[in-house]
C-alpha cells in the first residue's frame, strides 16, 4: 500500500468525526511517513510502520468521546429550512420518545449487567457468611452437647467452604468478561457513528 | 506496565523530548523508543492534550520542499517537568519503604 492509498483509506475510516480533525489527522500522519521515508526505507515500509488503516482508525475511536461523535452526527450538515424546523418541532413528541427509548434500552442494559454481577457476588458472600454461621453454630451445638446436630453445622460450614472457593473463580471470570462485554458495546456504539460511508 | 502510570509518564516524556530544542513528530518517537514505545496514534493524541493544556505550542516550518510541525515546550510545560521531577521524589522514597524488607 503506497502513502496515498493509506491516506485515502484513513479518510474514509474515519467518515463521521469533525472534517477538521480528519486533515489534521492525516497531515499527521502524512508527514510521519514522510520523515520515515527520508530516513531511507521505501514508501511501502514506512507506510506498514505506522500499522493497518483498522488498527489506526480503532485507535482513534477508543480515543474520541462517545458525545463528540454524537455531536457531529447531529450537526446539520447546512442551514435547516423553516419547513424541516416546523416539522421537526410536531413531530418532536414521537422522535423525542423514541430517543428517549433508545437511551433507556441502553441505561437498561447496564443495569441488568450490573445487576448481574452484584447477584453473583451477593451468592458469594452469602456462602462465606454460611461458613461463620456453621462453624458458629457448630461451637455454640457442642457446648450445649449436641454433638449430632453441630458435626452436620459443621459440615455445612466446610460445604460452604468448598462452593465459595469454587464460585469465586466463576464470579471473578464472569465480572470480567462482562466487563469486557460493555466495553465491547461500547465501542460498537462507537463505530456506528464513524464508518466507511463517503 | 499499568496503563494509566504509563500515561502519566508518555506527556512528561515527550514534554522531555521537546526540552532542549524544537522537535517534530518521527524525532520525539525515535528519541523516546530506547526508552518507551509508542505509537503515532498515541503521540499525536499526546500533543493534542499538551497544547491543549498549554504545555506546547505548534509552528509549522518548511523541510525539504514540504511542511513539517515542530513543537515547542513553554513555560507551563517546563513546571510540569518540574513538578513530575518532585512527585518522583516522594514516588522513590516510598519505594524504599516497600522494598526495605526485601534485604
Amino acid at each position: 500500500m503506497n502513502k496515498q492509498e493509506f491516506l485515502a483509506e484513513l479518510r474514509k475510516g474515519l467518515h463521521g468525526l469533525p472534517p477538521n480533525d480528519i486533515e489534521e489527522r492525516l497531515t499527521f500522519y502524512n508527514e510521519m511517513i514522510d520523515d520515515r521515508m527520508e530516513e531511507g526505507i521505501t514508501e511501502g515500509e514506512a507506510v506498514s510502520g505506522i500499522g493497518t488503516v483498522d488498527e489506526v482508525v480503532s485507535q482513534i475511536i477508543a480515543e474520541t468521546s462517545l458525545s463528540k461523535l454524537v455531536k457531529e452526527k447531529v450537526r446539520p450538515k447546512r442551514a435547516m429550512k423553516v419547513w424541516e424546523i416546523v416539522l421537526l418541532t410536531l413531530g418532536s413528541p414521537i422522535w423525542l420518545s423514541l430517543l428517549l427509548a433508545v437511551f433507556a434500552v441502553i441505561f437498561a442494559v447496564y443495569v441488568t449487567v450490573w445487576s448481574v454481577i452484584v447477584a453473583l457476588w451477593a451468592v458469594e458472600l452469602a456462602l462465606a457468611a454460611g461458613v461463620l454461621c456453621g462453624v458458629l453454630s457448630f461451637v455454640i451445638l457442642i457446648v450445649q452437647v449436641n454433638v449430632a446436630a453441630g458435626i452436620a453445622m459443621l459440615g455445612a460450614g466446610i460445604a460452604c467452604i468448598g462452593l465459595s472457593i469454587f464460585l469465586f473463580f466463576g464470579c471473578k471470570e464472569t465480572t470480567k468478561g462482562l466487563l469486557f462485554l460493555t466495553k465491547k458495546m461500547i465501542s460498537g456504539i462507537k463505530s456506528t457513528f464513524i464508518g466507511r460511508r463517503m | 506496565m499499568d496503563i494509566q502510570l504509563k500515561r502519566g509518564l508518555l506527556d512528561v516524556c515527550v514534554l522531555a523530548a521537546i526540552k532542549n530544542e524544537d522537535s517534530y513528530g518521527y524525532k520525539i518517537i525515535k528519541d523516546m523508543k530506547p526508552y518507551i514505545e509508542m505509537s503515532e496514534s498515541t503521540l499525536y493524541t499526546i500533543l493534542k492534550r499538551l497544547e491543549s493544556a498549554n504545555m506546547l505550542t505548534v509552528q509549522t516550518a518548511e523541510h525539504g520542499g514540504r511542511l513539517r510541525k515542530y513543537y515547542h515546550i513553554t513555560d507551563t510545560g517546563l513546571m510540569k517537568i518540574e513538578s513530575f521531577k518532585n512527585e518522583w521524589k516522594e514516588i522513590m522514597s516510598i519505594y524504599r519503604f516497600i522494598t526495605k524488607e526485601d534485604k
